[in-house]
Protein backbone atom coordinates (compact mmCIF):
# COMPACT_ATOMS: atom_id res chain seq x y z
CA UNK A 1 0.00 0.00 0.00
CA UNK A 2 0.94 3.23 -0.90
CA UNK A 3 1.20 6.40 1.61
CA UNK A 4 0.40 9.54 0.54
CA UNK A 5 0.80 12.59 2.72
CA UNK A 6 -2.85 12.79 3.35
CA UNK A 7 -3.38 9.43 3.88
CA UNK A 8 -0.59 9.27 6.15
CA UNK A 9 -1.81 12.39 8.22
CA UNK A 10 -5.33 10.56 8.28
CA UNK A 11 -3.67 7.47 9.93
CA UNK A 12 -1.54 9.57 12.14
CA UNK A 13 -4.66 11.17 13.11
CA UNK A 14 -6.83 7.93 13.70
CA UNK A 15 -3.67 6.69 16.01
CA UNK A 16 -3.52 3.80 13.12
CA UNK A 17 0.19 4.14 12.00
CA UNK A 18 1.84 3.79 15.96
CA UNK A 19 0.73 2.39 19.04
CA UNK A 20 -0.58 5.20 21.27
CA UNK A 21 1.75 4.27 23.53
CA UNK A 22 4.97 5.09 21.35
CA UNK A 23 6.53 8.48 23.01
CA UNK A 24 8.74 11.25 21.91
CA UNK A 25 12.33 10.37 23.05
CA UNK A 26 15.30 12.29 24.73
CA UNK A 27 18.29 13.46 23.31
CA UNK A 28 21.27 12.01 25.73
CA UNK A 29 24.83 11.24 24.79
CA UNK A 30 25.91 8.06 27.39
CA UNK A 31 28.85 5.93 27.46
CA UNK A 32 28.71 2.46 28.92
CA UNK A 33 29.55 -1.24 28.39
CA UNK A 34 27.30 -3.39 25.90
CA UNK A 35 26.49 -6.19 27.60
CA UNK A 36 24.08 -9.21 27.39
CA UNK A 37 21.42 -8.33 29.62
CA UNK A 38 19.77 -12.10 30.38
CA UNK A 39 22.76 -12.75 32.28
CA UNK A 40 22.79 -9.61 34.17
CA UNK A 41 18.96 -9.66 35.33
CA UNK A 42 18.85 -12.64 36.00
CA UNK A 43 22.14 -13.72 37.91
CA UNK A 44 22.13 -16.91 36.62
CA UNK A 45 25.94 -16.71 35.86
CA UNK A 46 26.69 -14.60 39.44
CA UNK A 47 26.64 -11.02 40.43
CA UNK A 48 26.41 -8.10 37.66
CA UNK A 49 30.17 -7.52 38.53
CA UNK A 50 31.10 -10.78 36.94
CA UNK A 51 29.12 -10.64 33.83
CA UNK A 52 30.22 -8.10 32.00
CA UNK A 53 33.75 -7.24 30.47
CA UNK A 54 36.64 -8.88 29.87
CA UNK A 55 35.66 -12.58 32.30
CA UNK A 56 32.13 -12.71 30.41
CA UNK A 57 33.47 -11.35 26.82
CA UNK A 58 32.77 -15.14 25.01
CA UNK A 59 29.55 -15.33 26.76
CA UNK A 60 28.00 -12.02 25.53
CA UNK A 61 29.02 -13.40 22.24
CA UNK A 62 27.05 -16.18 22.67
CA UNK A 63 24.13 -13.97 24.10
CA UNK A 64 24.36 -11.90 21.13
CA UNK A 65 24.35 -14.22 18.56
CA UNK A 66 21.38 -16.20 20.20
CA UNK A 67 19.47 -13.37 20.37
CA UNK A 68 19.06 -12.41 24.29
CA UNK A 69 18.86 -8.68 23.64
CA UNK A 70 21.96 -6.20 24.70
CA UNK A 71 21.80 -3.42 26.62
CA UNK A 72 24.57 -0.68 26.79
CA UNK A 73 25.55 -0.27 31.06
CA UNK A 74 25.88 3.00 31.55
CA UNK A 75 28.19 4.96 34.02
CA UNK A 76 25.26 5.64 35.89
CA UNK A 77 24.57 1.80 36.58
CA UNK A 78 21.42 2.33 34.65
CA UNK A 79 20.75 -0.44 31.70
CA UNK A 80 19.54 0.85 27.86
CA UNK A 81 17.94 -1.41 25.74
CA UNK A 82 19.36 -1.23 22.88
CA UNK A 83 16.25 -0.80 20.26
CA UNK A 84 19.16 0.38 17.04
CA UNK A 85 22.94 1.21 16.51
CA UNK A 86 23.11 3.75 13.81
CA UNK A 87 20.03 3.19 11.85
CA UNK A 88 20.38 -0.89 12.33
CA UNK A 89 17.29 -2.27 13.70
CA UNK A 90 18.52 -5.76 14.08
CA UNK A 91 18.27 -6.09 17.41
CA UNK A 92 17.57 -9.50 17.89
CA UNK A 93 21.14 -11.28 17.30
CA UNK A 94 22.02 -8.70 14.46
CA UNK A 95 25.59 -7.92 13.28
CA UNK A 96 26.24 -4.68 14.57
CA UNK A 97 25.67 -5.90 18.95
CA UNK A 98 27.67 -8.82 17.95
CA UNK A 99 30.35 -6.42 16.75
CA UNK A 100 30.31 -4.46 19.68
CA UNK A 101 29.77 -7.31 22.38
CA UNK A 102 31.90 -5.72 25.29
CA UNK A 103 32.72 -2.67 24.23
CA UNK A 104 32.64 0.41 25.59
CA UNK A 105 31.05 3.25 23.69
CA UNK A 106 29.62 6.81 23.69
CA UNK A 107 26.59 6.73 22.01
CA UNK A 108 24.11 9.56 21.03
CA UNK A 109 20.67 8.99 20.49
CA UNK A 110 17.36 9.40 21.90
CA UNK A 111 16.23 7.83 25.30
CA UNK A 112 13.07 6.41 25.91
CA UNK A 113 10.95 4.95 29.42
CA UNK A 114 8.58 2.62 29.31
CA UNK A 115 7.37 0.47 32.45
CA UNK A 116 10.48 0.58 34.35
CA UNK A 117 13.00 -0.01 31.22
CA UNK A 118 15.14 2.88 29.66
CA UNK A 119 15.14 2.16 26.09
CA UNK A 120 18.01 3.62 23.77
CA UNK A 121 18.15 4.19 19.92
CA UNK A 122 21.81 4.82 19.28
CA UNK A 123 21.84 7.18 16.45
CA UNK A 124 25.57 7.61 16.25
CA UNK A 125 28.25 5.51 18.13
CA UNK A 126 30.77 8.73 18.94
CA UNK A 127 33.42 6.46 20.15
CA UNK A 128 34.22 3.08 20.20
CA UNK A 129 36.75 3.08 23.16
CA UNK A 130 36.49 -1.41 22.91
CA UNK A 131 36.79 -3.70 25.97
CA UNK A 132 38.07 -1.92 28.70
CA UNK A 133 36.65 -3.39 31.68
CA UNK A 134 39.42 -6.13 32.86
CA UNK A 135 37.59 -8.12 35.20
CA UNK A 136 39.38 -11.36 33.83
CA UNK A 137 41.58 -10.03 36.48
CA UNK A 138 39.31 -10.77 39.44
CA UNK A 139 36.79 -12.98 37.61
CA UNK A 140 39.01 -15.28 35.41
CA UNK A 141 36.12 -16.64 32.79
CA UNK A 142 32.14 -16.63 32.91
CA UNK A 143 31.08 -18.84 32.93
CA UNK A 144 34.04 -21.25 33.33
CA UNK A 145 33.46 -23.50 30.96
CA UNK A 146 33.19 -20.50 27.87
CA UNK A 147 37.01 -21.25 27.33
CA UNK A 148 37.10 -25.61 27.32
CA UNK A 149 40.99 -27.00 28.35
CA UNK A 150 43.24 -26.91 25.53
CA UNK A 151 44.30 -30.27 23.92
CA UNK A 152 47.87 -31.55 25.24
CA UNK B 1 -15.25 -1.29 33.85
CA UNK B 2 -13.91 -3.66 36.60
CA UNK B 3 -10.94 -3.48 34.59
CA UNK B 4 -10.67 0.20 34.88
CA UNK B 5 -11.43 -0.07 38.44
CA UNK B 6 -8.67 -2.85 38.95
CA UNK B 7 -5.99 -0.73 36.94
CA UNK B 8 -6.57 2.41 39.44
CA UNK B 9 -6.26 0.59 42.38
CA UNK B 10 -3.25 -0.61 41.21
CA UNK B 11 -2.09 2.60 39.90
CA UNK B 12 -2.90 3.95 43.88
CA UNK B 13 -0.77 1.64 45.45
CA UNK B 14 2.16 2.59 47.07
CA UNK B 15 3.84 -0.64 46.60
CA UNK B 16 2.64 -2.29 43.52
CA UNK B 17 4.66 -6.18 43.28
CA UNK B 18 2.57 -7.95 40.62
CA UNK B 19 1.71 -11.78 41.29
CA UNK B 20 0.61 -13.63 38.43
CA UNK B 21 1.48 -16.84 39.71
CA UNK B 22 -2.08 -18.52 39.61
CA UNK B 23 -2.11 -21.13 37.78
CA UNK B 24 1.08 -21.15 36.28
CA UNK B 25 3.13 -24.33 35.81
CA UNK B 26 6.35 -22.54 34.94
CA UNK B 27 9.82 -24.58 35.86
CA UNK B 28 11.98 -23.25 38.62
CA UNK B 29 15.68 -22.19 37.17
CA UNK B 30 16.70 -20.97 40.66
CA UNK B 31 17.30 -17.86 40.00
CA UNK B 32 17.37 -15.33 42.74
CA UNK B 33 14.58 -13.36 41.57
CA UNK B 34 12.55 -15.62 39.52
CA UNK B 35 8.58 -15.42 39.99
CA UNK B 36 6.54 -18.13 37.74
CA UNK B 37 4.17 -15.68 35.75
CA UNK B 38 0.97 -16.80 33.44
CA UNK B 39 -0.41 -14.41 31.65
CA UNK B 40 -2.23 -13.12 28.79
CA UNK B 41 -0.58 -10.49 26.51
CA UNK B 42 -0.18 -9.20 22.65
CA UNK B 43 2.68 -9.97 21.45
CA UNK B 44 4.00 -6.19 20.05
CA UNK B 45 7.30 -5.24 18.08
CA UNK B 46 9.28 -3.92 20.92
CA UNK B 47 11.04 -0.73 18.98
CA UNK B 48 7.65 -0.29 17.27
CA UNK B 49 5.97 0.02 20.93
CA UNK B 50 8.28 2.26 21.96
CA UNK B 51 9.82 4.80 19.24
CA UNK B 52 6.55 4.42 16.68
CA UNK B 53 8.76 2.55 13.95
CA UNK B 54 6.88 -0.02 12.99
CA UNK B 55 7.52 -2.41 10.09
CA UNK B 56 5.34 -5.55 8.71
CA UNK B 57 5.28 -8.90 10.61
CA UNK B 58 7.33 -7.26 13.65
CA UNK B 59 10.58 -6.98 11.94
CA UNK B 60 10.18 -10.70 10.89
CA UNK B 61 12.09 -12.01 13.15
CA UNK B 62 14.71 -9.06 13.12
CA UNK B 63 13.70 -7.71 16.18
CA UNK B 64 12.51 -8.33 20.11
CA UNK B 65 9.44 -8.85 20.65
CA UNK B 66 7.57 -7.66 23.65
CA UNK B 67 4.35 -8.71 25.90
CA UNK B 68 1.85 -6.14 26.41
CA UNK B 69 -0.02 -7.60 29.34
CA UNK B 70 -3.97 -7.15 29.23
CA UNK B 71 -4.40 -7.15 33.26
CA UNK B 72 -1.93 -3.55 33.32
CA UNK B 73 -1.16 -2.44 29.68
CA UNK B 74 2.83 -3.30 31.00
CA UNK B 75 5.16 -4.01 28.37
CA UNK B 76 7.09 -6.81 29.83
CA UNK B 77 10.61 -7.96 27.65
CA UNK B 78 10.98 -11.47 27.08
CA UNK B 79 14.65 -11.92 27.20
CA UNK B 80 15.05 -15.63 27.12
CA UNK B 81 13.36 -18.80 25.65
CA UNK B 82 12.53 -21.79 27.27
CA UNK B 83 16.12 -23.81 26.16
CA UNK B 84 19.30 -23.77 28.13
CA UNK B 85 21.95 -22.06 26.82
CA UNK B 86 22.09 -18.61 25.27
CA UNK B 87 18.76 -18.11 23.17
CA UNK B 88 16.39 -15.17 23.65
CA UNK B 89 12.55 -15.44 22.83
CA UNK B 90 11.87 -14.17 19.33
CA UNK B 91 12.01 -16.81 17.58
CA UNK B 92 9.60 -18.07 19.20
CA UNK B 93 7.08 -15.41 19.77
CA UNK B 94 7.35 -14.23 15.79
CA UNK B 95 4.28 -16.41 15.13
CA UNK B 96 2.35 -14.81 17.60
CA UNK B 97 3.35 -11.02 16.14
CA UNK B 98 0.29 -9.38 16.89
CA UNK B 99 -1.67 -11.97 18.51
CA UNK B 100 -3.21 -12.39 21.61
CA UNK B 101 -1.53 -15.10 24.28
CA UNK B 102 -1.47 -16.41 27.12
CA UNK B 103 2.45 -17.22 28.58
CA UNK B 104 3.82 -19.13 31.39
CA UNK B 105 7.25 -18.35 32.80
CA UNK B 106 9.41 -16.63 35.08
CA UNK B 107 9.39 -13.06 35.86
CA UNK B 108 12.46 -11.30 37.14
CA UNK B 109 12.15 -8.83 39.36
CA UNK B 110 15.04 -8.06 40.96
CA UNK B 111 14.91 -4.77 43.17
CA UNK B 112 18.67 -5.81 44.15
CA UNK B 113 19.68 -4.52 39.92
CA UNK B 114 19.01 -1.37 38.83
CA UNK B 115 16.72 -1.98 35.68
CA UNK B 116 15.85 -5.56 36.89
CA UNK B 117 12.12 -5.13 36.45
CA UNK B 118 9.14 -7.21 33.72
CA UNK B 119 12.02 -8.83 32.16
CA UNK B 120 10.65 -12.48 31.60
CA UNK B 121 11.56 -16.04 30.57
CA UNK B 122 9.12 -17.68 28.47
CA UNK B 123 8.63 -21.44 28.42
CA UNK B 124 5.17 -21.87 26.93
CA UNK B 125 3.12 -19.37 25.01
CA UNK B 126 -0.30 -20.25 22.74
CA UNK B 127 -2.71 -18.47 21.81
CA UNK B 128 -6.06 -17.27 23.37
CA UNK B 129 -8.37 -19.42 23.20
CA UNK B 130 -6.57 -22.62 21.59
CA UNK B 131 -5.86 -25.62 24.40
CA UNK B 132 -2.31 -26.03 22.73
CA UNK B 133 0.50 -24.89 24.24
CA UNK B 134 3.45 -24.71 22.12
CA UNK B 135 6.78 -25.25 24.07
CA UNK B 136 9.35 -21.83 23.32
CA UNK B 137 12.26 -24.18 22.34
CA UNK B 138 12.51 -23.57 18.86
CA UNK B 139 15.25 -20.89 18.45
CA UNK B 140 18.35 -23.88 18.33
CA UNK B 141 16.36 -26.04 14.80
CA UNK B 142 16.41 -22.43 13.18
CA UNK B 143 19.38 -21.69 14.29
CA UNK B 144 20.62 -25.40 12.18
CA UNK B 145 18.33 -24.48 9.58
CA UNK B 146 19.92 -21.49 8.81
CA UNK B 147 23.62 -22.62 9.60
CA UNK B 148 23.19 -26.23 8.07
CA UNK B 149 27.41 -25.53 7.16
CA UNK B 150 28.16 -25.63 10.80
CA UNK B 151 26.57 -29.08 11.36
CA UNK B 152 28.57 -31.01 14.43
CA UNK B 153 28.89 -32.27 17.71
CA UNK B 154 28.16 -29.85 21.14
CA UNK B 155 26.32 -26.87 21.33
CA UNK B 156 25.63 -24.99 19.01
CA UNK B 157 27.56 -21.61 20.64
CA UNK B 158 30.54 -24.39 20.18
CA UNK B 159 29.92 -23.97 16.02
CA UNK B 160 28.47 -20.90 15.37
CA UNK B 161 29.97 -19.53 12.32
CA UNK B 162 29.79 -15.55 13.63
CA UNK B 163 31.29 -16.42 17.25
CA UNK B 164 33.77 -18.70 15.73
CA UNK B 165 35.16 -15.29 13.97
CA UNK B 166 35.17 -13.02 16.47
CA UNK B 167 36.97 -15.76 18.61
CA UNK B 168 39.41 -16.38 16.33
CA UNK B 169 40.08 -12.89 15.63
CA UNK B 170 40.23 -11.33 19.36
CA UNK B 171 40.10 -14.17 21.56
CA UNK B 172 37.98 -15.63 24.09
CA UNK B 173 38.35 -12.42 26.15
CA UNK B 174 38.48 -10.46 23.55
CA UNK B 175 41.93 -8.51 24.18
CA UNK B 176 43.70 -9.96 21.14
CA UNK B 177 45.23 -13.61 20.39
CA UNK B 178 48.78 -12.69 22.10
CA UNK B 179 46.90 -11.46 25.10
CA UNK B 180 44.30 -14.77 25.22
CA UNK B 181 47.00 -16.89 24.33
CA UNK B 182 48.82 -15.76 27.60
CA UNK B 183 45.63 -15.47 29.66
CA UNK B 184 44.26 -19.24 28.60
CA UNK B 185 47.72 -20.22 29.71
CA UNK B 186 47.43 -18.91 33.32
CA UNK B 187 43.94 -20.32 33.29
CA UNK B 188 44.89 -24.02 33.17
CA UNK B 189 48.40 -23.86 34.39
Amino acid sequence: MKLTPIFAASMLALGLAAPASASEGERIQITGEIIDTWCYFSGVMGGPDAVVGSAHHTCALWCSAGGIPVGLLGEDGEVYMVLKIEGDDQNASGDTNLNLASHEITADGMLYKRDGLNYLVVEKVVTDHGITNLNHEDYGVVPGFAIPEPKK
Amino acid sequence: MTRIIALALIAASPVYAADFSEGSSAKSWNLYAEAPALFEAKVVDITCEVTGDCPDNCGDGDRQLGLLRAADDVLVFPNKNAQSGFQGATVDLLPFCGKQVDVDGLLIEDEDIQGATNIYLVQKVREVGSEDWVKANTWSKAWAAKYPEAKGKGPWFRRDPRVNAHLAETGHFGLGLEKDAELIKELFE
